[in-house]
């Protein structure tokens, strides 16, 4: 063990971040019906017209927040660990795919329809001491 | 393509169901092996008369079924496990009903069986770093879907609330219930918050229990005046991208689906049986957590969407209402125990249709209607009929 901490994220492929600083989603484009998925299928078969070799495309960082919730307890399984409570939903990206993602900023101040950012977080930091990372969405003024 | 369903009659001759409890140091090996028996005197038939068998459970593990039958009677009649979430039990009834309608078997066991985790459940149809980002949270993945309802038709935390309040009412009058006691709108609105806007009492309690019934053709029917015809038996497993979040399926923005799971499973389940909403006397519906009532209402084609709340607070779904809904306390009052649930809800309306339902009883039920979602997801509508 090199004793180097990193940052790592929580899937491979989930995510880049570019030159300026500002991150993507990845996700698949179906060429034949349009249709896109996130994250990037890897089984390449379209799920909506069973289209076979799917495209990578980047997607967001701006959408609408359709849902929202805050887990107030730890998920069952042990899986999770991330703080608690936490905020999660479901946002609209405005290329035209919906993304189940941790929401972040003030929980009252959520709302329906609100417009929200990409962004990239320390979910937690693992027992080597690596920092774990994850998409995220914040609301951002209109 | 559509199956066919042309057919012989298929009948439920007898049932046993245990009480739905929290018993951790209860075998359901035990439980479950006298329900069998009680189930088949019901029946007024032998274990002999038993040509083959499903069980349903979730978190029993392999040969569960077999383990059961090993304490009721070796016959070698072929026994096969099912697992379909919370839709178990009904995939049970439904797959019993393809093999007496089609004159394979006159007489089959199901059984619905469970010993739940503790705590919330382990949701296991999540991928791995949907895990990990914690996606797995039941009652989160409930809050979602009634986060959007509400913002939908605008119903409040009163209105959700209100249908726990009916269903523990329910409950109270349902010796087989796990929660026996009534609750007040101000106790379930003053319960600790899980997801918001879902509180503690807004979601069902996991519990353990089981439910087995003998599924017969009319020949070996001992006292057809008590046996309950099933009009339908129908199961509809993931469409393109329904969204159901407790389910791990997201919409597509693209191709959204043009009906819900449940309006699709309904309307299969009216076609087949020839009955339709109107014709309904007793429903169970799918209260895993009491907003999912109010939806589930709705998508069965009982009343337009945001109706519902309306036509609770107006008694509509009362025992003694126009459409009693979840006439055994439903998930909420009597308990989750997963691969018993759907079958626990054929039972209750079995008990209505013979019209031995005690304090609970629904005046004339002639026609009852149950409905099961599961992680998948899976929607199962069984309807059935008094025979007579």
């Amino acid at each position: 063990m090199s004793g180097d901490k990193k940052r790592i994220p929580i899937k491979e492929k989930m995510w880049i971040t570019k030159s300026n600083g500002e991150a993507r989603l990845l996700g698949s484009r179906c060429p034949a019906c349009g249709e896109l998925f996130f994250p990037i299928k890897d089984s390449g078969i379209c799920v909506h017209c069973q289209h076979e070799g799917l495209e990578t495309v980047e997607l967001g960082p701006f959408g609408r927040i359709v849902s929202y919730t805050a887990a107030m307890q730890p998920p069952a399984g042990g899986y999770y660990h991330g703080p608690v409570p936490y905020s999660f939903g479901l946002v609209d990206l405005d290329d035209g795919v919906r993304v189940e993602t941790h929401l972040g900023g003030e929980f009252e101040k959520l709302k329906v329809g609100m417009r929200a950012q990409l962004a990239i977080e320390t979910l937690y930091t693992d027992e080597q001491g690596n920092e774990v990372q994850a998409y995220c969405f914040l609301p951002v003024e209109e | 393509m559509k199956p066919s369903w042309q057919r012989r009659p298929v009948f439920i001759a007898g049932v046993g169901m245990s009480h739905f409890d929290y018993l951790p140091d209860v075998d359901p090996i035990y439980y479950t092996s006298q329900m069998i028996i009680r189930a088949l005197k019901d029946a007024e038939l032998q274990w002999k008369d038993i040509q083959a068998v499903f069980c349903g459970s979730c978190f029993l593990g392999a040969s569960i079924g077999h383990k059961i039958i090993k304490e009721v009677g070796l016959t070698g009649v072929p026994i096969v496990n099912i697992e379909n979430a919370c839709s178990t039990g009904a995939s049970a009834l439904r797959l019993a009903y393809m093999q007496i309608a089609t004159e394979i078997y006159d007489c089959m066991l199901i059984m619905g069986v469970e010993k739940n985790p503790k705590g919330p459940i382990p949701a296991q149809s999540f991928l791995p770093w949907e895990l990990e980002l914690g996606f797995n949270f039941h009652p989160g993945n409930y809050a979602l879907e009634t986060v959007k309802y509400m913002h939908r038709t605008g119903a409040t935390e009163k209105d959700i609330s209100l249908v726990t309040v009916k269903n523990r009412k329910n409950a109270s009058l349902n010796p087989n219930a796990r929660f026996q006691k009534p609750v007040s709108l101000e106790e379930v609105m003053a319960s600790r918050l899980v997801a918001p806007p879902l509180r503690l009492l807004h979601c069902c309690p996991l519990a353990d229990g089981a439910a087995v019934a003998v599924v017969s053709s009319k020949n070996k029917l001992k006292s057809p005046n008590r046996a309950v015809r099933v009009e339908a038996a129908v199961l509809r497993s993931a469409s393109y991208k329904e969204e159901y979040v407790p389910g791990g399926i997201i919409q597509s923005v693209k191709f959204p689906a043009k009906e819900s799971l449940a309006a699709q499973s309904a309307k299969e389940a009216y076609e087949i049986s020839g009955y339709g909403p109107e014709d309904i006397d007793v429903v169970q519906a799918y209260d895993t957590v009491s907003s999912s009532e109010l939806w589930d209402i709705e998508e069965l084609g009982f009343c337009g969407e945001g109706k519902a709340p309306q036509l609770l607070r107006d008694g509509t779904f009362d025992i003694g209402g126009k459409i009693p809904v979840n006439t055994d306390g439903g998930l909420m009052g009597k308990g989750h125990p997963m691969g018993a649930t759907a079958l626990g809800q054929i039972i209750e309306v079995i008990t209505q249709l013979r019209g031995e339902a005690g304090p609970r009883q629904v005046q004339q039920a002639r026609i009852g209607l149950t409905h099961a979602m599961g992680a998948g997801p899976n929607s199962t509508v069984t309807i059935m009929a008094k025979n007579d």
